[in-house]
């Protein structure tokens, strides 16, 4: 049911706040409830910006009652909340809302268990029967988690009115196109597709939003935004860790499902899209859709693999010597592709995008390479000239650079390039809400802009599964690279004989 | 908010100033590594006093506001009735943000007196930085809004910062309520950024939508609260044509004065059928507290609390970069009641 918005919210910082609602947290003894999901909404708790009675009800197989959960949770605020130290009073508001249930989630028994309790909360706290089940587990168990609500009778239908229920899934969405599709089948057997929030963090990320801000926002950007001005784009998601604790998943997966099919794809998506007709969650992801459907084929791939090396000043092991990882395992740490996008405003401009762990540093960036002046009016004078560069910095230190030539002081023309510079931390001091209180929030408000839809995750899928499938039939191991550089020497010759190279982020 | 770090004022001629301050920043990135010394600014402020301690107040003030509003800051005093003159100074107000890097703010201080006095507004004009808004805090005795002073200094600003809760008397309000109905500067009021944790924990107490249909019904406005004066009961007036003004309700206002103390310390919200919700602060600069007795799930609301320091409530103001077309109309409702 819609409820007109409270008219004392308008004009306050909390200007949208949601009605009160139970979280159902899937594997909720895990680390992701412990290092994110409560820690985030604990700040927005702190930050007033969850209703009274919002509930949170964590389930999963450890022995735990109530109690010991909040105890467990306390701790895990005070050690990874964003406001710190934690505030006694609103902990205490907060954890009168903290509940836990537990049970083999792949079973009907807790269910019934469940359902009771929640309709207890119902009563008690206010939620309505308002139900958001965050699916915090393997994707494994998604389906027998779904069939079990569904049979329960735990998922109401949005047509028919009533209190709505959402689901919450978090990354890897599939493993390839067939399994992504069967996955996505489960979930809508169960749910509607306006009813599932398919999480990827770095949509959640400040950053990444305002890259939405600075080309719609702004009137300079947009009429250069397009094959006549841009020379050709890259992307760069750099990790210095290696797999730590992930060995056994990343092994199977490799870095090209585990960032760019997702995380890049996303901010591919978000850079080359066309303006939508509205901030709304279907008119933005149409337009990414599209641009995900344009993709041409993959027809230049680089991959590589870590070998020992150093790391920021330590040593780093190869990845073959990793915990949790085949001796002889090829799987590709790091990945490098040149794609373009088949559309009248991207045609023939190069999309360059890596992604690599154990790289020198940990750092994602955009930059827009933008074509030469028309006329090399300086270069006559024995001047080289420098393209300008428009750099988005996702993280860490957060901006956006411009780089331009500038006369250097002096009787002759002489140039050198010039940066111009804004920092989120320099302009706006406070630290950014976390990208899972902003997910967990637009989840309880209905909002599903920032997640990725059904058609987004199959059509990434498409384009990359020939790629993932050429290099698994490779008998070849990877080329490697030593732990701390820039990934194998073919990725810099990927750039190379195009006569362009890797920009330093 | 982030250590300040404030060099010495360098006393330099009035019609130097910017050029002084171009100096400044080659020494400061001389001395340092060229990425450890960041120039910022978001707003030009403007602070306007009449006296050495609220000048040496302003001073302090926003320089800490700077680490979260970079902005260039020009503090003035005026003392019409002083022997004629005008000096100037300059001085770099910078903040650590970590990595070793500061991020830093000018300052101009200008002291005028007698009939060079005049000279001020101009001046201001010139050293405002371009494209970036102009906010005057307006420290003391409000300006008469004829005087051709006043109206020159407020001429570019496109807000005018005040506190109510040092208003003298109802033609205060009244005159702050003119310049925003009359002018394009935008009246921002300290004292309604006191008020946003109280206005937070009310909203609070209205998200469920049971609630929600309540909001009509609220008779009467209880505001308690301590100290003297007009200047303290004005927060209480904008709460409560706050109410009026977003719900519609015809709510009186009912003050109850403590002796002790200063500002809101407890609010009733009485409804229609007789019963109440209250709004209090369960400790000194803790968490505000609403609860009501209407619904049969009793849930307590509690809103953060905010910080009240002056260089937190500028901050607060500051970071809202359009009018606030709430406290806009809260203004015209407490100045129709008062």
């Amino acid at each position: 049911m819609h409820h007109p918005p409270n008219p004392l919210r308008e004009g306050l910082e909390q200007e949208r706040v949601p009605e009160p609602s139970c979280l159902i947290i899937f594997g909720a003894s895990g680390d992701l409830t412990q290092r994110k999901l409560i820690p985030a909404l604990y700040s927005l708790a702190h930050d007033g910006l969850l209703p009274p009675g919002q509930t949170i009800v964590g389930i999963a197989r450890t022995e735990m009652d109530d109690e010991q959960f909040r105890t467990a949770m306390r701790e895990a605020c005070d050690k990874h909340a964003r406001t710190k130290p934690v505030d006694d009073e609103v902990w205490e508001n907060f954890a009168r809302g903290l509940f836990y249930l537990s049970g083999e989630f792949t079973e009907r028994p807790p269910y019934s268990r469940l359902k009771e309790r929640l309709e207890e909360i119902d009563r008690t706290r206010g939620t309505g029967g308002r139900r958001i089940y965050y699916l915090a587990i393997p994707p494994e168990f998604f389906g027998q988690v779904a069939q079990c609500l569904g049979a329960e009778g735990m998922v109401t239908d949005p047509d028919r009115g009533g209190p709505y229920t959402r689901v919450i899934v978090e990354k890897p969405f599939g493993h390839d196109l067939a399994s992504a599709h069967d996955l996505n089948r489960i979930a809508v057997s169960t749910f509607r597709e306006r009813q599932v929030f398919r999480i990827d963090h770095y949509l959640g990320k400040e950053t990444v939003q305002n890259l939405l801000v600075l080309r719609f926002a702004n009137g300079i950007f947009e009429p250069f935004w397009n094959r006549q001005y841009i020379d050709h784009v890259q992307l760069t998601v750099a990790e210095s860790i290696g797999v730590e604790k992930r060995g056994s998943y990343f092994d199977g997966a490799g870095i090209t499902r585990d960032i760019i099919q997702n995380h890049m794809l996303q901010l591919v998506s978000l850079v080359a899209m066309e303006p939508p007709v509205a901030f709304e969650a279907d008119a933005v992801r149409d337009e990414k859709v599209k641009v995900l459907r344009a993709l041409r084929p993959i027809d230049e791939a680089v991959r590589g693999q870590y070998a020992a090396g150093s790391v920021l000043g330590e040593h780093a092991a190869a990845y073959r010597a990793e915990e949790k990882v085949d001796p002889q395992s090829n799987t590709e740490t790091y990945a490098a592709l040149k794609m373009f996008i088949d559309n009248w405003r991207w045609a023939d401009v190069p999309f360059y995008v890596r992604a690599g762990k154990r790289l020198p540093k940990r750092v994602t960036d955009i930059s827009i390479h933008f074509r030469p002046a028309p006329y090399p009016l300086f270069s006559r004078l024995g001047m080289k000239m420098h393209a300008n560069v428009l750099a988005i910095r996702i993280q860490p230190d957060e901006g956006i650079s411009l780089k331009f030539d500038s006369k250097l002081p002096g009787p002759t023309v002489r140039t050198a390039p010039v940066t111009m510079e804004f920092r989120y931390a320099t302009s706006f001091g406070a630290e950014p809400p976390e990208a899972y209180e902003r997910l967990l929030l637009e989840t309880m408000l209905g909002d599903a802009t920032l997640f990725a839809r059904r058609d987004e995750i199959e059509t990434a899928w498409a384009w990359l599964d020939p790629l993932l499938k050429r290099w698994k039939d490779d008998p070849e191991p990877p080329p490697s690279y030593p732990a701390g550089e820039w990934g194998p020497e073919a990725a810099d010759e990927l750039l190379e004989k195009d006569g362009r190279k890797w920009r330093r982020p | 908010m982030a250590q300040a770090v404030n060099g010495d004022d360098v006393h330099v001629d009035v019609g130097t100033i910017e050029k002084q301050l171009a100096e400044l920043w080659r020494a400061e990135k001389g001395e340092q590594d060229d990425a450890a010394v960041t120039r910022a600014a978001l707003w030009n402020v403007v602070a306007h006093s009449w006296t050495s301690e609220q000048q040496a107040h302003a001073t302090e003030i926003l320089a800490l506001a700077s680490a979260s509003v970079p902005q260039r800051t020009i503090v003035v005093r005026s003392d019409p009735r002083g022997d004629a003159g005008i000096s100037s100074w300059i001085s770099a107000n910078c903040h650590l943000i970590g990595g070793g890097r500061q991020v830093c703010s000018e300052e101009v201080s200008i002291v005028a007196a007698g009939d060079r006095v005049h000279h001020v507004a101009p001046l201001v004009k010139a050293l405002l930085l371009p494209d970036m808004p102009v906010a005057v805090w307006w420290l003391g005795d409000l300006p008469d809004d004829h005087h051709r002073y006043a109206e020159t200094l407020l001429d570019p600003a496109d807000r005018l910062i005040v506190d109510s809760s040092h208003f003298n008397s109802p033609s205060d309000l009244e005159l702050v309520s003119r310049i925003a109905e009359r002018t394009t500067t935008a009246p921002a009021d300290l004292n309604w950024a006191r008020l946003e944790e109280w206005r937070g924990a009310t909203a609070t107490l209205f998200d469920a939508p049971a609630m929600r249909e309540r909001l009509r019904g609220i008779r009467a406005v209880r505001v308690t609260l301590g100290g003297k004066g007009f200047g303290a009961t004005a927060g209480a007036m904008l709460y409560a044509s706050w109410i009026a003004a977003q719900t519609g309700s015809a709510a009186k206002l009912d003050v109850v004065r403590e002796e002790e103390g200063s500002g809101i310390r407890g609010i009733e919200l009485h409804f229609d059928d007789a019963s109440t919700a209250t709004i209090r602060r369960e400790r000194e600069g803790g968490a505000v507290v609403a609860s009501s007795d209407v619904t049969e799930t009793r849930l307590d609301c509690i809103a953060r609390p905010l910080a009240h320091s002056t260089e937190d409530l500028i901050v607060r103001l500051l970071k809202r970069p359009e009018a606030d077309r709430v406290y806009l109309r809260a203004l015209k409702g407490a100045r129709a009641a008062s």
